[in-house]
């Protein structure tokens, strides 16, 4: 350990358009051959700092920076980032958006191709690459038919064609299931032993042994910087459990106890029977029945293509049916129109930027309310709702200005105005560390009080064994699982799937410390 | 490959992958040939030679495995239209020869002229011989080989690469799209309406989600092309040489004889 391969020095940056600024006087030195963890909570300015590594603050982003970074003995205001390519390389979040070619073989060697390099050299580094991420076997196939994961590993794979000395990977399991994520975190793990890694990660149990480092950042300053498992200590007694807001007596009776009163249980709002749905001609969903009762949280699990976002939607009706029934309060509504079904059940998308369409925050939160119950009086309950999730301040501004977390607020908020008694929520905590999730869970902790249904679809087993009454499983578009979260759980471990268990090695977060 | 179902004028045009002799062709002779085909199509006028590329045609749509039945399938429209054009000639242009005459109820004549019947069929075969040509060729060659050949012939990389990157886009943007619809028909909006007013909403609820997606997908597009040194040199080198064999080259002088004599002959 003795070359710096990048020198970080005062630097502060500060995006255009924003008051405060996103990195604080970072000073940091990264040696050759080191492995390095970057955690700190959403909006901390982690990725800001990848960004800043890469060279591409201040070329490709708008914004003032201060302070100097050297990469190899080059200085990032003097270098593009294409002339830092071949020392050091970012894996982004998105599995989808960073692979720009058709085949797996052309992604692999795009880089070296960029590099005019010689053919046998190209070659060379794409099996190397390629064998480095266990993905030897995926090189004949198209892009687009790979998993989440697999798409993520040959984005790694493709960086390491470039054979650079440090490579950034920023939250590269975020948008995959657990499977992905275990072979990703796998990968990553047989990286270091190859160059340098800085990783930007929620999920430090499997990284934490091999790291040399750990860094621990807050509102753009580095807070931490040292030997990872004391550094680790330090974070979870900051940030201790999944929510700070609400403390045990407002979550009212644990979910635990509402499974013991099975036999007093109240009638069901939502009942399936038999659901079957086909997508051009494919069995999504086969032979599915369950019940959703008031007052109680149902977790949907499985993996990516397991047919969980499908089954939010044919409840809707938004995918039509090809066999079975759908009684919401004993009433077959399997025919109804999606419209009239919204009126009662509430979708909540993953992704804010999907069912985001107007150009104020209060136009946004009223639009659906007026869309579904018509022309009434609805300004007061909106304006409690915006006003209760802090959210008033904003009532003129761009949606689309709004943070990940303030969006995915709108965006409940926007749902509650109509007061649907089933709330549909498909993945929300992806994309948000616990602080953020907080005010969120909080809405539908008060809603699932209020006697309403929820069903959510998460990849977290923790937090499902915390907040949610029942579980489904989905595999494969058939239901494995439909118990009590107790007895779900306990059926999951004896079938296998040992990365949907609470405390598991992959999903055991920094949570629970 | 691309998965394109939309539906229209244009039906399922995309690569279907196979791998026949015409599948096989170097996409570069391949579209040189197409050229070809296309002059031909335009410069000989008369029925006979229409009617000679267009059975060409056909010989090629079976051999490429696609068959009579994608022909009549996919070009459903493109014939019909094809016969409007026809019909039109045949209905209009009283010239040459009186080959049929009938008249309807002492109300309507109905006649046909040689020369309509001749200036109608041609055009009618010309259109289908051109739309047809091209179905044929965008069915049986992979694009991806396609753009990198033409990379590899001269064609600048940044062109190249505009072309593959929004070929791997689309089915990103049409899933985009469709998530985008059903969160509209979750929060109950009606986007059928023939009012001008819930048009112009329709095409706004549906535009800006998508284009603020796409922005989001092309800054993370360049950061990871950037990552790896894109743009870095004027040339770049290339994995897998597409190189155009002997037979091909050959193959492709002797079709530009026999078109040209061909078209020499019937002069």
């Amino acid at each position: 350990m003795s070359k710096a391969i990048v020198s970080l020095s005062g630097v502060n940056f500060r995006y255009q358009g924003r008051n405060t600024a996103a990195l604080r006087d970072i000073n940091l030195q990264v040696e050759q051959g080191e492995f390095i963890c970057i955690t700190g909570s959403s909006g901390c300015g982690k990725s800001t700092l990848a960004l800043c590594m890469s060279g591409f603050i201040p070329h490709n982003v708008a914004g003032e920076m201060r302070g100097s970074v050297i990469i190899n003995g080059m200085d990032s205001r003097h270098y593009t980032p294409s002339q830092l390519a071949g020392s050091i390389g970012l894996v982004q979040q998105d599995p989808e958006a960073q692979l720009c070619t058709l085949k797996v073989m052309d992604e692999v060697a795009f880089g070296p191709e960029n590099l005019c390099l010689k053919r046998e050299e190209i070659k060379d580094r794409v099996e190397w690459a390629l064998a480095a991420v266990n993905s030897w076997h995926l090189r004949e196939r198209e892009v687009y038919s790979l998993s989440g994961g697999e798409k993520q590993r040959i984005a790694i794979a493709s960086i390491l064609a470039m054979q650079p000395e440090l490579i950034i990977l920023d939250e590269p399991t975020a948008n995959l299931d657990p499977a992905g994520t275990s072979e990703v975190l796998q990968v990553i793990r047989q990286l270091g032993q190859k160059t340098s890694v800085i990783i930007i990660e929620h999920r430090l149990k499997q990284l934490l042994p091999i790291a040399d480092r750990l860094l621990l950042m807050d509102e753009g300053r580095i807070i931490g910087d040292g030997e990872p498992e004391q550094i680790y200590q330090e974070y979870c007694r900051r940030f201790r459990s999944y929510f700070t807001v609400f403390a045990e007596a407002e979550r009212g009776e644990s979910p635990g106890a509402s499974v013991d009163k099975k036999l007093s249980r109240p009638e069901p709002v939502l009942r399936v029977q038999e659901l079957d749905v086909k997508l051009g001609g494919k069995r999504i969903l086969e032979d599915i029945s369950f019940d959703l009762y008031p007052g109680e949280v149902t977790a949907v699990m499985g993996g990516n293509g397991s047919g969980k976002t499908t089954l939010l939607l044919s409840l809707l009706g938004i995918n039509k049916a090809d066999g079975g029934h759908i009684f919401y309060r004993n009433k077959n509504i399997t025919g109804e129109k999606v419209s009239r079904r919204a009126r009662n059940m509430g979708l909540v998308f993953q992704n804010p930027n999907h069912q985001i369409f107007e150009n104020t925050v209060w136009r946004e939160a009223i639009l659906p309310s007026e869309m579904l119950l018509g022309e009434q009086d609805l300004d007061d309950r909106i304006n409690f709702l915006l006003t209760e999730y802090d959210m008033l301040a904003y009532r003129d501004t761009l949606p689309f200005s709004l943070s990940l977390g303030e969006k995915k607020r709108l965006t409940l908020i926007s749902v509650l105005g109509y007061q649907p008694e089933i709330l549909l929520l498909d993945e929300p905590l992806i994309g948000q560390d616990k602080q953020r999730v907080d005010k969120f869970w909080h809405g539908v902790w008060k809603h699932r009080q209020a006697g309403g249904s929820t069903l959510i679809v998460c990849h977290d087993p923790d937090f499902v064994q915390e907040f949610c009454d029942r579980i489904l499983f989905l595999d494969q578009g058939k239901l494995l699982v439909c118990e009590p979260v107790k007895e779900g759980f306990k059926i999951l471990k004896e079938l296998g799937f040992k990365d949907y268990l609470p405390g598991s090695p992959v999903m055991k977060e920094w949570y629970y410390g | 490959m691309v998965r394109n179902h939309s539906t229209g004028l244009f039906p399922g045009l995309a690569y279907i992958p196979d791998d026949t002799m015409v599948h096989r062709f170097h996409p570069l002779p391949k579209l040189l040939l197409l050229i070809a085909y296309a002059i031909c199509v335009l410069a000989f006028s008369g029925v006979i030679p229409a009617a000679l590329l267009f059975l060409l045609l056909l010989v090629l749509y079976g051999i490429s495995g696609l068959g009579l039945s994608f022909f009549l399938r996919k070009l459903r429209m493109i014939l019909i239209f094809g016969l409007m054009m026809l019909l039109v000639q045949v209905i209009l242009v009283h010239q040459g020869y009186l080959l049929w005459d009938y008249t309807v109820l002492n109300l309507i004549r109905l006649q046909i002229w040689s020369e309509g019947l001749a200036r109608g069929a041609m055009m009618m075969l010309r259109f289908i011989n051109i739309i047809a040509s091209s179905y044929l060729f965008v069915s049986t060659t992979d694009p991806n080989k396609l753009v990198y050949a033409l990379m590899q012939a001269g064609l600048p990389y940044r062109h190249g690469f505009m072309l593959i990157t929004s070929l791997r886009f689309i089915p990103i943007f049409n899933q985009e799209l469709t998530i985008i619809k059903n969160a509209q028909m979750a929060k109950g909006i009606d986007l059928e309406g023939v009012l001008p007013k819930s048009m112009l909403r329709a095409v706004k609820y549906l535009l800006t989600p998508l284009v603020l997606s796409a922005l989001n997908k092309v800054d993370y597009l360049s950061i990871s092309m950037e990552s790896r040194a894109f743009g870095l040199y004027k040339e770049r080198s290339y994995l897998s040489e597409q190189v155009v064999k002997k037979e091909e080259w050959l193959f492709l002088l002797l079709s530009l004889i026999l078109l040209s004599s061909g078209a020499s002959l019937l002069k």
